[in-house]
């Protein structure tokens, strides 16, 4: 748990950077969901592509209200913890993807990412002293579960799917 | 004169104290040098031409041969050749009797067996002392500057000692008696030079390394081949004084590599090699062209293909910096024709990279780099230098590197400029730089990239022609071989042939309407050079509608082209002409 | 908390991304690398206009293009050369060299020892899978022997390079390996390269999700890569990094093999030194010519 982030000393945050972290967490995510959306779109594979910009939409969302509430608390105070400072914590790692994949995995990829998420929020909440940082964290930790539900649900939906596709001549060779 | 001996002999440091005590009184002189492939001790041999005019070349038959043993003499054939007019002077430790000369098919003028070893061993207990005896000789027959030539030897010895001075200096005295108590039959003393005050000498290769640091040049990369070192070495010795760097890399890619990122930083950049050396060089010199970065590539030729002759000039690499490249390429070349517009080539080249952002080849040859020779004193005040277009504020505010404008160049940024970040890439790209595989993108980019060179194409001051613009005959010559030509020229014309010469600095692309305008009235002539291919005349032939009657003259390298062959071929075609049958023929099929 | 007293940097990771969208295999190693060095480069906050970025050709050699630097993709194994004439010519600038296993051990190969030796303060990263990933899947230089590839239909016969073992044997001050597996580490090795005076050296296992190995995927890496910290390897024992840089292709050691804890000067301080002394005599650029006048 320690490798994803530097520099941050977890058991003393306050709830000013406890809250910051919440926010570049989701901002990380749903970077990642865009970035994915696009290599996707540019590998000509719109399910996954659409999918992951599901996805985006929603830590879009997450994020932007747990920025709201930093701001109500602390205001325009400047920002100790820096995106410089985490490593994937509910951003799907950058192997889970491939052009080929189906929907299915794109699906299980994403849960992946929030289990991992729910986890480190999970072991965080454990690790700090002080009460209403605690609290948020298992907070977040219970929003990850619901997205957990979330995929889950998505997946359950999903229709049995054939193999994935063989895209022999996709790459340009120089 | 030609003088031929052993490693050993000192017989080129010999001709070198005779052209630098000549430069020193104010003649033109011209020297070469040429040694057998041994990498020490062996055959040696050079040729000093002495002039009150300029000198053009480094002239044909020779006025006085010097021969320190025949064997070794006999190995530079061509390029020692004897003739009926020649003093022949060789020393009596050969035995061989002045009748019996191992020279096939010439009586010499005059021949003289000198104890030249005898007289070294006694004046100076030393063989070693052979070349002073020689320059006493010279000195003492042909009246060229006894004074500064034991000034010269005074400056050659100081560091070594009074003795071995005062030993050469008996060797050098001796020599000259010799010569006074058996004059010539027909005396030849070299008139006083018309002009006083003493010129430069030097070669090539140190004055394009010399130009190339005077027109900004801040990085050096090279990797060693004969026979372009010698601009690596000034470069090292040079550079640092004003600001720059030199490296010596591990290979010739790696040398145009480091000298084309230095380009890249922003810095004025050159690399130097011979043919082999250019082979390697090619794929960055197409990622110059198409990231379109300044950069001077400097081909000293030399015979090929492949190791060919490493030693000796031709002109046989015209071709590979035309068009050793993939893809389609312009880029220009430009040729020296002497030492001495060594430096105007070697600014003229660094203005053009850096003015059209394109790589541009000097093409020097073994001759020209190699060869001492005397060149007046240069006012430097003379040269503009032009510096790469850079961004303004205004650009930089939304910079485009590769931005498409009227005359196809754009500003230029490099690292370090806020604002000015781009991505250069040898693969095909847009105009802010991004890489594409549009085929409209790369047509327009190909067109700006050639389109920018297209001025060049009317730059007169890159030519040189002289004659009657109405003249029905020409030469056309280029490199060490323009100078032959140019004599050659002369020669024709105090003979009344109607002749006219065009030597071109830049050869390539080839300036369609120059060259039009020049054959417009001209029915015969040659182009000269030396290859076997005549590869400039095809070039020629590519764009140009030479005139029927104007034919290659081209001779492989090492086989020196000699003014009076010129002249003689250039009679013939003239002659030809004046056949009435021919003339009617070549009339009606123009 | 530490950091809340820290100095805000004032470069951004996202300040030294650019607009362009990679087109790498989605799942591709080299994602991972380049997050890593945006990192890297806003811990030490020099703006993207003084870094040049050089490349070669291959699917790594991409990566300059991802960055807002100045860029250079230059062509197939020539990177090195070129980004020591830059950092030569510039020094003031921050230069990077990244590029692929054949890149920079095959085609290039000849240029590493050199730019070893030649010590310019430049860091070199590359990207090794194992495999030629932009022309397809054939063998690279670091191929484990054996492999199975379209130019290797049996196997190959030749023993792989060994990158680590390479430098560290021509005498580099700084080595060290990284992965996208352990996204921290891999920025901490890259920002420490740069920070290093010297020619740096960081060797990335960055699999080829197309035509790589199924074992030497990320998520392998995960599970067997070993902290050279962890290990107790003390990172200024050379001989000590030499052992360790044996077992390349066996195990996945990761941090810093070896860093010079004296390093010399740069080639570019030696540079200035000389220029420095010879400077002081030389006579004018228009009179460079005077030199061959006979007097
Ligand atoms: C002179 C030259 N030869 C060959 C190529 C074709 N080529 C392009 S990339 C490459 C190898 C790529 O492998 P690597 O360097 O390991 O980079 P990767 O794609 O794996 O990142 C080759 C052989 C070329 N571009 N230029
Ligand atoms: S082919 Fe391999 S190395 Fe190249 S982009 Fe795809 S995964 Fe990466
Ligand atoms: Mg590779």
């Amino acid at each position: 748990m320690t490798d994803k982030t530097r520099s941050i000393d977890l058991a003393n945050i306050s709830l000013r950077d406890a809250l910051d972290l919440a926010v570049l967490v989701e901002e990380e995510a749903k970077d990642r969901y865009e970035e994915f959306a696009d290599q996707m779109e540019l590998h000509h594979n719109p399910e996954a592509a659409r999918f992951f910009r599901f996805m985006l939409a929603i830590e879009a969302k997450h994020e932007s209200r747990l920025a709201e509430r930093r701001r109500g608390l602390f205001g325009d105070e400047p920002r100790a913890v820096k995106r410089e400072m985490i490593f994937d914590i509910e951003a799907p790692e950058y192997d889970e993807v491939r052009a080929n994949m189906t929907l299915r995995q794109a699906l299980d990829a994403s849960l992946r990412a929030e289990t991992k998420a729910f986890e480190f929020f999970e072991a965080a909440a454990e690790m700090v002293q002080m009460k209403d940082v605690q609290d948020i964290f298992t907070e977040l930790r219970e929003e990850e579960r619901e997205h957990q539900a979330l995929v889950r649900q998505e997946i359950d939906r999903l229709p049995p799917e054939g193999p994935a596709r063989d895209d022999d001549d996709e790459i340009v060779a120089l | 004169m030609g003088m031929a001996g052993s490693g050993g002999d000192g017989i080129v440091s010999a001709g070198e104290s005779l052209i630098s005590a000549a430069a020193y009184e104010g003649y033109h002189a011209m020297m070469t040098k040429s040694f057998g492939s041994q990498v020490r001790g062996g055959e040696s041999s050079c040729r000093v031409r002495l002039s009150t005019a300029r000198v053009q070349n480094p002239g044909g038959t020779l006025d006085v041969a010097i021969a320190l043993n025949w064997e070794d003499f006999l190995k530079f054939g061509a390029e020692l050749p004897v003739s009926g007019d020649t003093v022949v002077i060789y020393d009596s430790k050969t035995g061989v009797e002045p009748g019996q000369i191992p020279l096939v098919g010439v009586t010499p003028k005059e021949v003289f067996a000198v104890p030249i070893g005898e007289m070294a061993r006694r004046a100076a207990g030393t063989d070693k002392a052979k070349n002073s005896v020689v320059l006493g000789l010279i000195a003492g027959w042909f009246g060229i500057a006894p004074g500064s030539i034991v000034r010269g030897l005074n400056k050659k010895f100081a560091k070594k000692g009074p003795e071995l001075l005062a030993a050469n200096e008996r060797a050098f005295h001796l020599g000259e008696e010799f010569a006074k108590e058996h004059p010539l039959a027909t005396p030849r003393a070299m008139a006083p030079p018309t002009s006083s005050g003493s010129k430069m000498l030097t070669d090539g290769n140190d004055m394009c390394a010399a130009a190339a640091i005077l027109a900004g040049c801040e990085f050096f990369g090279g990797y060693p081949i004969t026979p372009s070192t010698e601009i690596m070495q000034f470069f090292t010795r040079e550079v640092w004084k004003y600001g720059g760097a030199v490296v010596q890399a591990e290979d010739e890619i790696a040398s145009i590599g480091a000298a084309l990122g230095a380009s890249f930083a922003g810095k004025k950049a050159m690399t130097a090699t011979s043919g082999p050396g250019m082979a390697l060089k090619t794929e960055i010199l197409g990622l110059a062209t198409i990231a379109e970065l300044p950069l001077v590539i400097v081909n000293v030729q030399r015979g090929g293909p492949s190791t060919g002759l490493p030693t000796k000039p031709e002109q046989s690499d015209l071709f590979q910096a035309a068009f050793s490249a993939s893809g389609d390429v312009l880029r220009p070349i430009l040729a020296p024709t002497s030492v001495a517009d060594t430096v105007d080539v070697t600014v003229e080249a660094f203005n053009i990279a850096e003015h059209y952002q394109t790589p541009v080849i000097l093409l020097s040859d073994q001759e020209i780099a190699q060869r001492k020779e005397t060149v007046d004193p240069i006012d430097t005040s003379r040269f503009t230098f032009i510096e790469r277009k850079r961004p303004t504020a205004v650009d930089l505010q939304s910079y485009a590197r590769f931005r498409m404008t009227e005359d196809g160049i754009s500003p230029i940024s490099h690292p370090g400029m806020k604002g000015g970040n781009y991505q250069g890439a040898g693969i095909e790209h847009n105009e802010q730089g991004n890489p594409t595989a549009s085929g409209k993108v790369h047509a327009a980019m190909n067109a700006k990239r050639f389109r920018k060179l297209a001025p060049l194409q009317r730059r007169r001051d890159l030519f040189r022609i002289d004659g009657d613009p109405d003249a029905p005959f020409a030469l056309v010559s280029w490199g060490s071989i323009a100078g032959v030509c140019r004599e050659a020229y002369l020669r024709a014309t105090a003979e009344g042939l109607a002749v006219k010469l065009l030597v071109p600095w830049l050869v390539y692309p080839v300036a369609e309407e120059i060259y039009r305008e020049f054959f417009g009235s001209v029915r015969a002539g040659l182009v000269v050079e030396a290859s076997h291919q005549g590869q400039l005349y095809r070039i020629l032939r590519m764009y140009v509608d030479v005139p029927r009657g104007v034919t290659s003259f081209a001779r492989d390298g090492a086989n020196p082209i000699q003014p009076g062959d010129v002249v003689a071929r250039l009679r013939a075609a003239a002659l030809a002409l004046q056949s009435p049958p021919s003339a009617q023929q070549i009339a009606c099929e123009e | 908390m530490t950091t809340s007293n820290a100095p805000l940097p004032t470069y951004q990771a996202k300040d030294y991304k650019s607009e362009l969208k990679p087109i790498w295999c989605p799942g591709c190693g080299d994602f991972g690398v380049v997050q890593a060095i945006y990192r890297a480069l806003a811990a030490i906050g020099r703006p993207p206009h003084e870094i040049a970025f050089v490349s070669g050709i291959g699917c790594s050699s991409r990566i300059p293009g991802y960055t807002t630097a100045y860029g250079f993709n230059s062509v197939h194994g020539r990177a090195l050369p070129i980004a020591q004439g830059i950092k030569i010519a510039s020094p003031e600038l921050l230069v990077l060299v990244a590029g692929g296993d054949g890149d920079g051990f095959s085609i290039g190969g000849g240029h590493v020892a050199h730019a070893v030796r030649r010590n310019t303060d430049i860091t070199y990263i590359v990207m090794d899978n194992q495999i030629y990933g932009l022309t397809k899947g054939q063998l690279s230089p670091t191929s484990p022997k054996g492999l199975h590839t379209v130019t290797s239909e049996y196997g190959s016969l030749e023993e792989a390079v060994n990158p680590l073992l390479y430098v560290l044997a021509y005498g580099a001050n700084f080595v060290a390996q990284g992965t996208p597996a352990d996204m921290a580490g891999l920025a901490e090795v890259i920002e420490a390269a740069i920070r290093f005076p010297g020619f740096s050296f960081v060797n990335v296992q960055s699999p080829c999700v197309t035509f790589g190995e199924d074992d030497q995927q990320v998520k392998n890496h995960r599970a067997t890569m070993q902290s050279l910290a962890k290990l107790g390897h003390d990172p200024t024992d050379r001989l000590a990094a030499m052992g360790l840089a044996q077992k390349y292709g066996k195990e996945l050691h990761t941090g810093v093999f070896y860093k010079n804890p004296d390093p010399p000067p740069t080639m570019n301080a030696l540079i200035k030194e000389r220029q420095q002394v010879l400077s002081e005599k030389a006579p004018p650029r228009s009179r460079i010519f005077d030199r061959f006048l006979q007097t």
